[in-house]
């Protein structure tokens, strides 16, 4: 079987997964051109982990199959875990080891001498700029830090592809900002790179092709560009200024105009296809009714609005990030 | 198979390691056992007299029987506490022997009841108890008490596995060990025991390791049952039975196991 010549890194095809009488992957295609970037993008529950672990040889599929870098994930798991690395949602490390131990500790295990894993270990702390906590026990360091000497452990050998289990979810802005650029270096190197992620600008920000998934299944995939257009052209935003104005706002406007609406935001979004024409219509109308808005504002599509017009609701609902892991 | 020595020799030292960090995770093997021994010795000893023996030479061989058996709580409170842990996710999911990464929780389970079993031995010979080992005899204990080890250990590992949280796995220990543990001649002669425990204990696995232990230490002889008069091949028995069901399941489950 060739390896290192496959043009797919990841080839799934009908993927199934069930968990009592809840299919959490249900009939998944997938497929990661070597070399790319893929996202696979969905809120909380929608199949991402649980496909991402399918892939990984941690859960076996119900139904399909799925082959990584030319390996079949179920009959052939000794050589999928030799050439994957995941980094999942949760710090993958022994929280009683230092990071450092826990680096040379991961050498090691791929097979490294103890000098040459300790070579490694302090590369990898070097580059993750980690230098400073390194010999702090891992349970005392904090979700950036640790974030960081996670990656950095998936990284110990050179993997052929990558996945990253939603590597920013719930990290600060500016730990966030430090594992993007990690990301783009890799991604530089040209490995190849499965995420997953709730968030649309993460999607957008570092990924070739985006793959939107919901229950389990797929439901648009396309470049970041694509799968704006499939929304159209600007849109104008209209934010009220409380809850008793969004609901008297929607009436006015949605007399008028096709609008989308995003309770959780106070906003109403309209299509705007002749632009400042529309914007200025919009304007009108709302001061015709008299209702206090806080915000208008004519803009490009987002891949939201993708997820919205695909899905009739917001991808990003306020909700509690351990939820898929409950229903995994 | 060397890949699996080395792999299983690096986890093994992991567990180890994190032992002087956390080292509350160890009350179970030393501090419990030296509460029991002080607690029956100078509390209930008093009151219970056992014809021709000591009470310090009946009762110490009976806590090193019911720690062997205590190994099944402490290995499977520990294993629920480290399968719930992101770290055995990357093991899984790395080349190395799912087998390694099971048996090096074994081996690091082993090392803390060798660890508690010293502690036992040490205070029980500073308290007064007077083992009467030949060479042979010793050896022979030692043997034992490590294979008792050994397959307590895999069971309480099966059973960390399957219980929802280490709280529940207590829970387990305390409604089944526990009372098992009491009723198997460890701290009371069996035959002074009320119809349906004498019945119980004639053949409850416990009742074989503390009868092995005190035949062999202090050369008395058990009665009642096949197992209390050839304690040392029930015993025997007893471990091959825990080990030949325990691991393959056990094996079977961490390859399984769906809980992250």
């Amino acid at each position: 079987m060739q390896t290192m010549n496959e043009s797919f890194a990841i080839e799934a095809s009908g993927l199934i997964k069930r968990f009592g009488s809840f299919t959490a992957v249900d009939s998944l295609d997938l497929r990661v051109e070597t070399g790319s970037v893929v996202s696979l993008l969905g809120p909380n529950g929608a199949g991402k982990t649980t496909t991402v672990r399918m892939l990984a040889t941690l859960l076996r599929p119900d139904g399909g199959s799925a082959r990584v870098a030319g390996f079949d994930v179920v009959s052939e798991a000794a050589q999928v875990r030799r050439v994957i690395s995941l980094t999942g949602q949760f710090a993958a490390l022994d929280p009683h080891l230092t990071a450092r131990e826990n680096l040379v500790l991961m050498g090691q295990l791929r097979g490294l001498h103890r000098r040459a894993a300790r070579t490694t270990a302090e590369q990898l702390i070097a580059r993750f700029d980690a230098l400073e906590f390194a010999g702090r026990l891992v349970k005392t360091l904090s979700g950036g830090e640790r974030r960081r000497i996670d990656l950095a452990a998936g990284l110990i050998e050179r993997p052929q592809l990558l996945v990253l289990d939603e590597p920013t979810t719930g990290l600060d802005p500016r730990s966030r900002q430090v594992v993007w650029s990690t990301i783009r270096e890799l991604v530089a190197d040209g490995v190849t790179l499965l995420l997953t992620t709730q968030y649309l600008e993460e999607a957008d920000a570092l990924a070739d092709r985006v793959v939107l998934i919901d229950h389990g299944r797929e439901i648009a995939a396309g470049t970041p560009a694509e799968l704006k257009a499939t929304v159209g052209a600007q849109r104008i935003d209209v934010v009220a200024a409380n809850a008793a104005a969004f609901g008297s706002l929607q009436l006015v406007l949605s007399e008028r105009f096709e609008v989308t609406s995003v309770p959780e935001r106070r906003t109403l979004s309209i299509p705007a296809p002749d632009e400042s024409a529309d914007l200025a219509r919009v304007s009108a109308a709302i001061a015709d009714s008299d209702v206090a808005v806080d915000e208008v504002a004519l803009r490009r599509p987002t891949l939201d609005d993708a997820f919205i017009a695909l899905t009739g609701r917001p991808a990003e609902p306020e909700s509690d990030p351990e939820l898929e892991e409950a229903a995994a | 198979m060397t890949a699996y020595v080395r792999s299983t020799a690096l986890l093994t030292m992991r567990s180890l390691r994190a032992l002087p960090r956390v080292p509350e995770r160890l009350l179970d093997v030393t501090v419990q056992p030296i509460i029991f021994i002080v607690l029956f010795l100078y509390v209930f000893g008093a009151a219970i007299h056992v014809p021709g023996i000591s009470y310090e030479d009946y009762m110490i061989p009976g806590i090193i029987g019911q720690s062997l058996a205590f190994g099944v709580i402490g290995a499977g409170v520990a294993t629920s506490n480290d399968m719930n842990e992101g770290v055995i996710d990357r093991f899984r999911s790395m080349p190395i022997s799912r087998l390694s990464v099971i048996s090096a929780q074994v081996m690091g389970q082993f090392c803390e009841q060798i660890l508690g079993m010293a502690i036992v031995i040490v205070l029980g010979l500073i308290l007064g108890w007077t083992p009467h080992l030949t060479l042979v005899h010793g050896i022979e204990l030692a043997g034992l008490i490590a294979l008792g080890m050994f397959a307590f250990t895999w069971a309480g590992v099966l059973f960390g596995m399957m219980v929802r949280s280490p709280d529940a796995m207590q829970g387990v220990g305390f409604i089944v060990v526990f009372p098992l543990s009491f009723m198997a001649g460890t701290f009371v002669p069996i035959s002074n025991m009320d119809a349906v425990p004498r019945a119980i204990a004639h053949w409850d696995p416990i009742s074989a390791l503390v009868a092995s232990v005190r035949n062999l230490t202090q050369g008395t002889h058990a009665a009642g049952s096949w197992q209390l008069t050839h304690p040392e091949l029930a015993m025997v028995i007893w471990c091959l039975i825990l080990v030949g069901i325990c691991l393959p399941l056990a094996l079977r489950r961490f390859n399984r196991k769906l809980a992250m």
